[in-house]
């Protein structure tokens, strides 16, 4: 794109009416349609290190938000506010119409907010079916005393669980695993474990933690492949990444941060040949 | 009243002198070693054996004692934290120090008998000398004296500055090149040293008993939760105020529930205020 | 199949052991497994499942123990209800005292139940006029035919086996799932609405509620129970029986139970070594199998017969994604 064409410039800001004005402050929040997933003009501190400063995010449901930056930029803190293990110094994270500042993390996972950790947190004594399982802990209809007396509704919810789980086990691809122990798995398989069990949280958006980190040029394809397929579920995904050559090739919307602000917001495209972000990047 | 006051204080004392144990092996490794008031005992123990059970002069009995809880402190880390804390599992220390604790314990019953035993006068004095007794003063000298010494060591030392390198953030110090594992055993050795002295300058209050270790564990933990995890100043309130409560409650209301009322405070302390009276909020072990 | 068998087996051998007993005092030590066992069973969710380092159950115990002896023994109350009584007040207690000790960490909650061991001892001393003080109580035995050592010996079974059936199944439904989260990794288990407090409560009371079910039935066995039978190293060894057994299962605390158990009672200089051997015992398995015995036979048996798992590349099956996440929507 030629970057010095104003009509190429001004169609690209029609696309996506919500874009920034030049700079390198906030960004306007995208009207509260019920469906988002909104973070508003949030501001994270601890103590007296600004980890967010009046950032604004909005994930739509069926499309593939990237959010990248350097070390430090406060991707992962963003991540954290979303999923409900921080509260906000300032600002709102609204979903749903409802605002979720104190909303734990348990609530969150109820509405539908699934995530995956940067470090895979698995239950390693268990196999890859118990824990993808255990994704679908909120749609499991047992109370601890009907689970306590075998009662048979207990007994029909695991196994429709299981079923579940199964298929999207096959589906990101580790069917031949199904009841090995999930510290015997490999790095890839672990990883994609862990968006099977945020699937099987029936999730309306799922949050990934850097989920290419370890993986081989042809797993990340692979992921890329499950992402879209996520997508066109109608599950809002927002990808916290490192590698930006994948979030620009598989992400519709991209968000840059750097040291707490938000730099450039926009489709790929825009956001690659943004003169900030490429300073940021490669250095001034 | 005042002997309420005074014995108060001194078992207050030896409460403290746990606490400030807790927060020496603490720092290093984040680890709260169940092993903690069994040192106290082991000093107890050895310093009734050295000098009454082998005659030898009590300044011999002292330095053998503290020796003996010196090799306990090492051996609890080499047995019981070195190996566990490399794993991931994170509370495996919890069990590995209970173990240590049951097993010095029965040992020690096994050898020096059940019953408590007496514990030999350091200094000339006579039975009757009602609240400047030893038994009250030597705990307080010795509590007040160690946590000076800890403030001087970790001031104006250079293995006291590394301690506390460690103790804000041991990875950060071993990317920086220091030897964190010998760093860990030295605070293990000096711990159960000062373990060891403490329950040698209380001998004469508590008897040389082997079953001393759990409940003083125990007790030295409350004083330094109520006191603040990390605060030699609070391990010596906490240790105070421990002490006092139990002693005037025995006094109004009988002996019988001294564990409820310090547990109670505990609960309180818990509950109101649950990072300790002077401790931090970022230094809960979790 | 090898281990419904197994089972089955091991099964038929307790159901008929007073057949086969050598004498009534391996009786009376079945009888006291089996007691052990319903409190070792509850326990196991706290300890094993969920990872909470409970140590003083030995204080519920006791006060079951005591509460019995009280209202079937004193008050005369039919020893059903007594023990029906001492279930729910220690189910009670379990509640009370988790409540405020849950929400700490791990040190702390092992100091705070390690100090409900002591105050029950201490109060049981203290209000001897109620408890016999040092005397102690009588415990009264049950109306037959659960009165001779064979029908006692049942009874206790059939308990045992209860609080297998109630554990197994809490343990491999949803919320065994759910437990074993909230020991290995808590912010997941968190992340996927593990309500990890309320989880922990719930299978603290009900440990509480088999810790009262084992004390009426343990002191009706033991005939006369005294405050020296309860002394802290009871609760080590409940636990120890558990970590040995291996966490994460029902059968391996079972196993645990029973060889922890029987074993002072077979090899008598261990006897004599009594709790430092327990110590010892804890000290090996943390230290070179932390997983427990049981997973000592599993790595064994799969040295023996080596499952290769062959490296498999990760290949998503789209089409089949697709659908899983189009059922739901």
């Amino acid at each position: 794109m030629n970057r010095s064409d104003p009509t190429a410039l001004a169609a690209d800001t029609a696309a996506a009416p919500t874009l920034a004005q030049p700079g390198l402050q906030s960004n306007p929040a995208m009207p509260d349609h019920d469906q988002q997933l909104v973070a508003a003009a949030v501001t994270k501190r601890f103590g007296g290190l600004t980890a967010l400063d009046n950032v604004s995010l909005s994930l739509r449901p069926g499309e593939i938000h990237g959010l990248i930056g350097p070390n430090g930029s406060g991707k992962t803190t963003m991540l954290n506010l979303l999923s409900g293990y921080y509260e906000p110094t300032a600002g709102a994270i609204r979903y749903l119409g409802e605002e979720l500042g104190k909303a734990t993390v348990q609530r969150r996972a109820a509405l539908g907010i699934a995530r995956t950790f940067q470090k895979p947190r698995l239950l390693g004594a268990l196999t890859v079916l118990d824990n993808a399982m255990l994704g679908a802990w909120t749609h499991s209809r047992a109370g601890f005393v009907a689970t306590l007396f075998g009662l048979r509704s207990v007994a029909a919810s695991d196994r429709a669980l299981r079923d579940k789980a199964a298929e999207l086990l096959h589906g990101v691809g580790l069917g031949h695993a199904l009841n090995r122990r999930a510290n015997l798995l490999e790095h890839a398989e672990q990883r994609f474990l862990e968006i099977a069990r945020g699937l099987a949280l029936r999730p309306g958006f799922i949050l990934l933690d850097e989920p290419a980190g370890g993986l081989t040029a042809a797993e990340i394809e692979h992921l890329g492949g499950l992402l879209r397929t996520i997508r066109d579920a109608g599950i809002g995904v927002l990808l916290v990444e490192h590698h930006t050559d994948f979030v620009f090739r598989v992400c519709d919307r991209v968000t840059t941060l750097d040291v707490g602000r938000m730099i450039k917001h926009g489709t790929p495209d825009q956001v690659r040949t943004d003169p900030e972000v490429i300073r940021i990047y490669l250095g001034a | 009243m005042w002997s309420v006051l005074v014995s108060g204080l001194a078992t207050g004392a030896l409460f403290a002198a746990t606490a400030l144990v807790y927060n020496v092996m603490f720092s290093t490794s984040k680890v709260l070693s169940i092993t903690t008031g069994h040192l106290a005992m082991l000093g107890g123990v050895f310093g009734a054996f050295f000098i009454t059970g082998l005659g030898l002069p009590w300044i011999v009995g002292l330095v053998g004692a503290v020796a003996v809880g010196a090799a306990f402190g090492w051996l609890t880390d080499v047995l019981a934290i070195r190996r566990v804390l490399a794993r991931s599992d994170e509370h495996l220390w919890l069990l590995s120090t209970l173990a240590l604790a049951t097993m010095v314990q029965q040992a020690v019953g096994l050898w020096w008998g059940t019953e408590p035993r007496p514990f030999p006068r350091l200094i000339p004095q006579d039975f009757s000398a009602g609240i400047t007794d030893q038994k009250f003063w030597l705990p307080i000298g010795v509590a007040i004296v160690m946590a000076l010494g800890l403030e001087l060591f970790y001031r104006r030392t250079m293995y006291g500055k590394l301690f506390l390198a460690m103790s804000e953030d041991a990875f950060a110090a071993r990317a920086r090149g220091v030897p964190t594992d010998r760093i860990r055993s030295l605070s293990y050795v000096i711990a159960g040293a000062m373990g060891a002295l403490a329950g040698f300058a209380a001998g004469q209050l508590t008897f040389a008993y082997f079953a001393l270790g759990l409940t003083l564990t125990l007790n030295g933990f409350i004083a330094l939760a109520v006191g603040g995890l990390g605060s030699n100043l609070g391990a010596l309130i906490g240790g105070a105020a421990l002490g006092l409560l139990n002693a005037y409650s025995s006094y109004f209301v009988g002996g019988e529930f001294q564990q409820t009322i310090s547990v109670g405070l505990l609960m309180l302390v818990l509950l109101l205020k649950p990072e300790g009276l002077l401790g931090s909020r970022s230094t809960r072990p979790v | 199949m090898k281990k419904s068998a197994t089972l089955v087996v091991a099964g038929l051998l307790a159901v008929t052991f007073p057949i086969w007993a050598g004498d009534q005092y391996q009786l009376h030590l079945a009888a006291l497994i089996a007691v052990f066992w319903v409190l070792i069973g509850g326990l196991n969710l706290v300890v094993g499942y969920t990872g909470q380092l409970s140590i003083g159950h030995v204080g519920l115990l006791a006060v079951s123990a005591y509460t019995f002896s009280i209202l079937a023994g004193t008050q005369g109350l039919h020893p059903a209800i007594a023990t029906a009584a001492a279930g729910a007040l220690c189910g009670l207690f379990g509640l009370l005292l988790g409540l405020p000790s849950l929400r700490l960490p791990g040190f702390y909650f092992a100091m705070a139940t390690m100090a409900v061991a002591l105050i029950v001892g201490e109060f049981i001393m203290a209000n001897d006029g109620l408890t016999g003080g040092g005397i102690g109580l009588a415990a009264p035995t049950f109306p037959t035919p659960f009165d001779s050592p064979a029908g006692f010996y049942y009874l206790v079974l059939a308990l045992a086996a209860l609080v297998t059936w109630l554990t197994w199944n809490v343990a491999r439904r949803m919320w065994g799932r759910g437990l074993v989260a909230i020991r290995d990794q808590p912010v997941t288990a968190q992340a996927v609405g593990v309500p990890v407090f309320r989880a922990k409560l719930k299978v603290f009371v009900f440990s509480g509620v088999t810790a009262g079910v084992a004390g009426a039935v343990f002191a009706s066995l033991q005939s006369y129970i005294t405050p020296d039978t309860f002394v802290f190293e009871l609760s080590l060894f409940f636990f120890v029986c558990i970590i040995i057994g291996g966490r994460g299962s029902i059968v391996g605390p079972l196993i645990g139970t029973v060889i922890l158990t029987a074993l002072p009672e077979l090899v008598a200089p261990l006897a004599k070594l009594g709790n430092f051997f327990y110590g010892l015992l804890l000290l090996a398995v943390v230290l070179l199998v932390p997983e427990g015995i049981g997973r000592v036979f599993e790595v064994i048996s799969e040295r023996l017969r080596p499952r290769h798992i062959a490296s498999v590349p990760v290949s998503p099956d789209l089409p089949r994604l697709a659908r899983a996440l189009g059922a739901r929507r």
